[in-house]
């Protein structure tokens, strides 16, 4: 079938192989070596077998907390969807200089430490806070407890993982093309028709791909809901630094590691095979 | 080379750097190891930050460098599992550390600790010099509506005399002798302590606790900026809170005093140099002045005849505020302070 010379695209070679061996040592180093300590030390500390899993799966806690990170990634995706699809929309509506400002508004936030992103929700959010102040000011009475509580963590993570959602959406909406949604209207369909029918169809893969990168790190944070959410609605990474912090519990930290990684390709290989992971990278 | 790269920053050949994985060309830091091995001009001291790290500096790291020729340099945070975790691998991010009496019960039966000689008569447990008392201290918002003032603990737990938030470290074997003392337990029958019936009166409190904190700096803001109207929270990062002018005050009866000792790390590299340092930091003069400057009780008797009068109120210690304090016994626990642990876990995420 192909009309390309042979020699073009056929021709073996190893460069493109010796490309990737800084990278693919690099991971060997500092992933795969010690990723393979965590899941030697689940099997060895403190006696050799599976007694580590066995007690993390069958231990409320490790349940209850399992359930809770999944059901709190699944939120917070679901949230960043919600802002993230009405702003990606308008970057493509709006002029380019507005788009690419609005860009640049939402990188920003990258830029800008992870802590100091919590902190900053910390104040905001706080009992003596201009948020606090301006329920009061409004005449709605004492204002609820805002910070530590599941709301504070869930809008702080939204916050800062709601620019993967954006992105992964808008450069999906930049590629359709304009024709398809013309003749969509030439045929009648309007308002919340051509949406549900054309637009949302032809943008699904970046709201898949942008839910599951925003699920995927969701599941691994550690600092922002230890710092604003409330103790009973913990993390399994949390979970997981406090079993090696304060119980030296290296083996069934090890195994809730493990397990963690475990639930979490298996997600991905569902996605996969519904979606495809190599959409991922665009 | 050390002669050049102890001049550049970026390069200085550290295993902490290595660690960290900051080091920016990735030969010199993989080599750095056994050159950091080599050197015992440098000491690491594992931090406690805040005004604790203030005090320190001025008057244990500093003057030890001026006698010694031993520069110190903190790593931070304290950290119990990094302790083990270097005695396991043999990569020490710190030789000295100081834990306090509940840590140090566990660490030197999982053997992290090196054997040292008292520095002075009476002052060694359990493989640590004494250092200083702090304590864990009563503490509230006085911009509140209350019609009196909070007194003890069986305060702290009773909210329709005095409604609002409060907050405790997310910490059981501190917080447990709390309970008990709410529950109308006399201070000298604590320990060994009754965990089921603490549980109990956790229970009653724990709807009211809006957080649980875990650093010493976090107790602090969380005091400062009204998030909490009451708090159990330590003496030194109180008094930080009423220094900066927060609206604040406390009280010392039934104050928990813990004592905190300098260690050192298990089958350190830099051990000389380590051992050197934790008799000089519990050496009279230095720790005097170290308690001083951050309003701790001087452990070694022979520091008090170098502490001001004057400095005395702020201290736990001091001869009008040791009476209505009780201290940790936490080898007369009364349970596997682990077990104790792992339920406080399952019990907060209830």
């Amino acid at each position: 079938m192909s009309t390309a010379p042979r020699s073009l695209t056929d021709r073996p070679t190893l460069w493109p192989w010796l490309l990737l061996t800084p990278l693919a040592l690099y991971l060997a180093i500092f992933f795969l070596v010690p990723l393979a300590q965590v899941a030697w030390m689940s099997v060895s500390e403190p006696t050799p077998g599976f007694g580590n899993y066995a007690d993390a799966l069958t231990g409320t806690l490790f349940r209850k907390v399992m359930l809770n990170t999944f059901f709190t990634a699944a939120l917070v995706a679901f949230c960043c969807l919600l802002v993230g699809y009405p702003l990606a929309w308008l970057m493509t509506k709006t002029t380019p200089a507005r788009a690419t400002a609005i860009l640049l508004l939402i990188t920003m936030s990258f830029w800008t430490s992870f802590l100091v992103r919590t902190y900053a929700w910390m104040v905001l959010l706080g009992r003596n806070g201009p948020v606090a102040w301006a329920i009061e000011a409004l005449g709605y009475g004492e204002p609820p407890q805002m910070l530590f509580t599941r709301f504070a963590s869930t809008l702080a993570m939204v916050h800062i993982l709601a620019p993967y959602m954006i992105m992964n959406i808008y450069s999906v909406m930049t590629k359709i093309d304009p024709a398809l949604i013309r003749s969509a209207e030439s045929m009648g369909a309007r308002g919340g028709s051509l949406m549900r029918h054309v637009y949302l169809p032809l943008t699904a893969p970046g709201i898949a791909n942008g839910a599951v990168l925003v699920f995927v790190i969701c599941l691994g944070f550690y600092v922002t809901p230890v710092l604003l959410g409330s103790p009973r609605e913990q993390m399994a990474a949390g979970l997981i630094g406090r079993q090696i912090e304060e119980f030296l519990a290296f083996g069934p930290g090890s195994a809730m590691a493990m397990i963690l990684l475990a639930v979490t390709l298996v997600i991905l290989a569902v996605y996969h095979r519904r979606f495809g992971l190599d959409r991922l990278y665009g | 080379m050390t002669a050049f790269t102890k001049r550049n920053g970026l390069l200085r050949p550290t295993r902490r750097r290595f660690l960290q994985g900051t080091a920016a060309a990735g030969a010199a830091a993989l080599s750095a190891p056994s050159i950091a091995r080599a050197q015992s001009d440098v000491l690491y001291v594992n931090s406690w930050g805040g005004p604790w790290l203030e005090a320190a500096t001025a008057n244990l790291f500093e003057p030890f460098a001026e006698q010694t020729g031993i520069r110190v340099e903190t790593v931070s945070p304290v950290s119990f599992a990094k302790l083990a975790a270097q005695v396991r691998t043999g990569v020490y991010e710190f030789d000295v550390t100081s834990l306090g009496g509940g840590d140090i019960v566990r660490a030197n039966q999982a053997g992290l600790l090196e054997e040292i000689e008292p520095t002075y008569p009476d002052g060694l447990f359990e493989n640590g010099m004494g250092s200083h008392a702090f304590a864990t201290v009563l503490a509230w918002r006085t911009d509140t509506d209350w019609q009196e003032t909070p007194q003890s603990w069986a305060d702290f737990w009773d909210v329709d005399r005095f409604p609002g938030t409060r907050s405790l470290q997310r910490y059981p074997a501190r917080i447990i002798p709390l309970a008990l003392l709410a529950d109308g337990v006399a201070p000298q029958d604590l320990y060994p302590l009754d965990i089921d019936r603490a549980f109990a009166k956790l229970d009653e409190i724990k709807a009211h606790i809006t957080v649980w904190w875990t650093a010493g700096a976090q107790s602090a803001q969380i005091l400062r900026d009204g998030e909490v109207d009451m708090i159990g929270i330590w003496h030194g990062n109180y008094f930080a809170a009423e220094d900066e002018g927060a609206p604040v005050a406390m009280t010392w009866n039934q104050a928990e005093i813990e004592r905190a000792y300098w260690v050192v790390a298990k089958d350190t590299p830099n051990m000389e140099a380590a051992k050197a340092f934790v008799e000089f930091a519990t050496s009279a003069e230095p720790l005097a002045g170290f308690v001083t400057q951050a309003n701790y009780g001087a452990l070694n008797p022979a520091a008090n005849a170098f502490i001001a009068d004057a400095a005395k109120p702020r201290m736990p210690t001091a001869p009008d505020t040791y009476p209505q304090t009780f201290e940790q016994d936490m080898l007369n626990f009364g349970a596997d302070p682990e077990e104790v642990s792992m339920r406080f876990e399952e019990w907060l995420a209830s």
